[in-house]
């Protein structure tokens, strides 16, 4: 590694990029990357990281101005037309994608795919192409690459797309790689495993990397230097462990200490409980034994979602699901409201087997209970005014006076700390944060005794995230409603939840208190995933033991 | 891949056996009687009971209907009423015809697409988008009728290079050059909507394409645009442009008789056309049944095409 200030191997001077938008979405940028470096580029959404990167590469979206100055290898490559920035593309510089599932071409092999990027800058002959190919795949640990070159993308689970993303970057041995929230769309497990392996690569081939993020916990485990972005103003810049230790600036220290952390060994265990006390009574909820199978078991191809599943709510208290994709946990969601055919076992609402009452007593009993979606975005009608979609579920079940409904919604506004006047708002005109607020708020409106959430932050940034959450825990401390929490964000289950189970494969590999299952987790599967969280301190930074990829 | 096809079949068949009832119904609610076209307005009472039971009219619907689909499931078609001879024979002349102007119709309309619609994004010329646009509204726009006209008057009559009307006098086998005079108006008149259509379809899908992350991939690594579009981005519009071709196979088999009418191209657009004035019961439903059948069978052949174009369909599961 050289020193990024005297022998930088990219130099961004004064950045700004605009849109016909008013506010620019980069402002002012400037940063050095040295060689063999792994810079982090930080900063919420809408803080211009992803623009700045992809203006490194000329793949701005149409309609972008860009002004300033971007150099590599003291070469200007701002402005170069097309036909001269090929010449840099893949072969200096190459860059990996956020979305596996989308990066790819889904009709066309990954031989083929890989095969395009060593043509695209010399020609190569079809058996050279192919054993390059081999080489490129056996160089991010896939196994058994001679035989993924005739695979198509959707025969890879996310995990080895993303390998395949990182080998199309590989394949013309650029000197920078622009890594792109390279594992957000990730599992925590191969999240670890991909991070290891971006480190690899930098060690193995002196490649500096800009690795573009979110995740404080990432960049304390990979980054040499950390630039922070605000609103596409550069607030801060320094070496990990000066910064991690001493953030200069407030919002770096906002950013820092917004990020939820697990316990440690070293904290004291067993916290008591937060949640209301364990009532005696019915559970709110309660799984026997159930299964349920997608596809058609006919043809014997059925793929059981869950798989014997038994657990209990009880009234007042939040469970929190956790598991990688594929375990199940949105499908267990999603069968507590009835939304999806039960194949075996039984469920029990405040005590009445759901699947067997009629349809009209079936219907009282959705009344009480109540949906919070990932995406807000997507869960509230565009069209409608925020005050109404708060008041449709009242609307729906005639409940109150007109009088009545309007001043339950202005409750409401104010439960989930909004002004009033936002009722007359649409969704588009609100922030993330904002609009999760008003999917809370629609929820609670009818008073249910049941919620389920499903990964209700998700799509929020951190430092907004933990301020729905601390609202999220307080409103069910104060209405008392039992709560099924499901997240694949072990910390954010661990900050909500009285009780959590793990889920693998449709199956609770492990269930008991939050403080018991996550500071002394009995099962393999669990202790696993709590390593391979990424810890936000690069002091505690490891090498994780090579994990085992979990199909998905 | 076979079951697939497989599972496709009994609503194919259902959907046709639903159409034969559907046809053979509405045929009898057509006002007039093919009894008054073929005894003419003299006869008496007897010659026409006697023909109505000739022609088994006097029987109860049902018993006519199955009557009838027992006999074209065994391809004894029946005589026609009123053209004359056995409507097999009539099927058989016109549907060579037929045949060839429309295969040859719709392998110009999507040769054109292709070309213009390939061509408009790999240039990303702003004036060439825009006549493009142009040229495809107003052939949208115009009527068949309009345009084979147009054409009759321009290449036959002010240009005179080209026959205005007609099939090849030795066949199209004997003469390959002389046929292809003959089929090149009512051919191109009969693809100008389907490559407007077409045309304009997969320039619409190419670019949605161009808008995805994988070509953002493709560029990244110093893939150039013409080889994208190319090699990437047309793969993946295919599948859905032959879904829509084989929509607009239906326009295809329409517009044959309009383009059969003006072009005096002895073909099933002109033998349903004179069958219907005719009240021709016979030749009139199995040439409806008949297209039915092909328009099935289309969608069909679209949605076998489109599994096998698209990968996740044809291999399907996740490894």
């Amino acid at each position: 590694m050289t020193d990024p200030v005297t022998d930088p191997l990219l130099v961004v001077d004064h950045l700004a990029i605009s849109f016909a938008h008013p506010r620019p979405a980069v402002n002012d940028v400037s940063l050095r990357v040295g060689r063999g470096e792994v810079l982090a580029l930080v900063g919420e959404s809408g803080s211009g990281k992803s623009m700045t990167a992809r203006a490194v590469l000329g793949l701005l979206p149409p309609g972008a101005r860009a002004s300033g100055s971007i150099r590599f290898r003291g070469e200007e490559v701002l402005g170069l037309p097309e036909a001269e920035l090929s010449r840099f593309r893949g072969s200096r510089i190459a860059m990996v994608f956020q979305e596996p599932q989308t990066a790819l071409n889904p009709v066309r092999t990954v031989g083929w795919q890989l095969r395009e990027a060593l043509r695209a800058h010399a020609p190569v002959s079809r058996a050279a192409a192919r054993a390059r190919a081999v080489e490129l795949l056996s160089q991010v640990e896939i196994p058994d690459p001679e035989e993924r070159l005739d695979h198509y993308p959707h025969q890879l689970s996310g995990g080895q797309k993303q390998r395949v993303v990182l080998a199309l970057a590989l394949a013309g041995e650029p000197e920078l790689l622009l890594a792109d929230e390279p594992t957000t769309a990730l599992d925590v497990t191969v999240q670890a495993e991909i991070l290891a392996l971006l480190r690899r690569i930098r060690d193995r081939t002196g490649t500096s990397i800009l690795l573009i993020t979110h995740n404080m916990g990432v960049v304390a485990e990979i980054a040499d230097r950390v630039v922070v972005l605000q609103q596409g103003d550069v607030v801060e810049e320094g070496d990990t462990r000066t910064l991690f230790a001493a953030p200069q600036y407030p919002y770096t220290r906002q950013l820092l200490a917004s990020v939820l952390r697990l316990p440690t060994p070293d904290d004291v265990p067993a916290a008591p409980l937060r949640g209301v006390p364990e009532q005696a009574g019915t559970p709110a909820l309660r799984f026997s034994d159930v299964h349920v199978r997608y596809g058609s078991s006919r043809r014997g191809r059925a793929f059981p979602a869950v798989n014997g599943v038994s657990l209990e709510l009880a009234p007042g208290r939040v469970l929190g699901l956790v598991g990688e994709s594929g375990s199940g946990k949105t499908t267990l969601g999603r069968l507590t409201a009835g939304l999806v055919p039960l194949a075996a076992g039984r469920v029990e609402v405040a005590g009445e087997d759901l699947f067997s009452v009629g349809a009209r007593r079936r219907r009282e009993l959705r009344r009480d209970l109540a949906f919070v979606h990932q995406d807000p975005e997507a869960s509230l009608d565009p069209r409608m005014t925020v005050g109404a979609s708060i008041r449709e579920p009242l609307d729906i079940h005639g409940v109150g006076t007109p009088a009545e409904r309007r001043a339950r919604v202005l409750e409401l506004l104010e439960a989930v700390r909004l002004p009033a006047d936002v009722a007359d708002r649409r969704p588009r005109a609100l922030s993330g944060g904002q609009r999760q607020r008003i999917a809370l708020a629609r929820a609670l409106v009818l008073r249910p005794t049941l919620l389920v959430a499903d990964e209700p932050t998700s799509a929020l940034d951190v430092s907004v995230q933990a301020d729905v959450l601390a609202l999220f825990r307080s409103l069910q401390q104060e209405l008392g409603f039992a709560c099924v929490f499901i997240s694949h964000d072990l910390a954010v289950v661990h900050q909500v939840a009285d009780e959590v189970a793990v889920l693998r494969r449709g199956e609770v590999v492990e269930s008991g208190l939050v403080a018991d299952v996550f500071s002394r987790p009995q099962h393999e599967y669990t202790a696993r995933l709590l390593a391979a969280v990424p810890v936000p301190d690069p002091a505690a930074r490891r090498e994780p033991a090579p994990l085992v990829e979990v199909a998905s | 891949m076979l079951r697939y096809v497989l599972g496709r079949l009994p609503s194919a068949l259902g959907l046709l056996a639903a159409a034969s009832l559907l046809i053979f119904w509405l045929m009898r609610l057509v006002p007039g009687d093919p009894v008054d076209t073929l005894a003419g307005p003299d006869a008496s009472p007897e010659a026409r009971a006697a023909i109505r039971a000739e022609l088994g009219l006097d029987q109860p619907f049902l018993a006519q209907y199955v009557d009838w689909l027992g006999d074209v499931l065994t391809f004894d078609l029946g005589r026609s009423f009123v053209v004359g001879g056995q409507v097999s024979d009539l099927l058989a002349a016109g549907a060579v015809n037929t045949v060839v102007l429309t295969l040859t119709a719709l392998a110009l309309a999507v040769t054109l697409a292709l070309v213009t619609a390939v061509t408009a994004v790999v240039a990303q010329r702003r004036w060439l988008d825009a006549l493009l646009a142009g040229i495809n509204t107003v052939a949208l726009a115009m009527p068949t009728f309009a345009t084979g006209l147009l054409l009759v008057l321009v290449f036959a009559v002010v240009v005179p290079v080209l026959p205005s009307g007609g099939t090849p006098p030795d066949g199209f086998v004997a003469r390959p050059d002389i046929a292809l005079q003959y089929l090149l108006l009512p051919a191109t008149c009969l693809a100008v909507p389907v490559w407007a259509g077409l045309s304009r379809f997969l320039t619409e899908a190419l670019r949605s394409q161009l808008r995805q992350p994988y070509v953002t991939t493709a560029r990244a690594v110093g893939v150039r645009h013409r080889r994208i579009v190319l090699t990437q981005a047309l793969p993946n519009a295919l599948p859905s442009a032959v879904t829509v071709l084989g929509i607009q196979f239906g326009t295809l088999l329409g517009g044959a008789v309009l383009v059969e009418a003006i072009f005096t191209w002895p073909g099933l657009g002109r033998l349903i056309e004179e069958a219907i004035s005719g009240r021709d019961y016979p030749v009139v439903q199995v040439l409806l049944l008949l297209s039915v059948a092909i328009f099935v069978v289309t969608q069909l052949v679209t949605d076998v095409v489109h599994a096998w174009l698209d990968p996740r369909i044809r291999i399907g599961g996740a490894a």
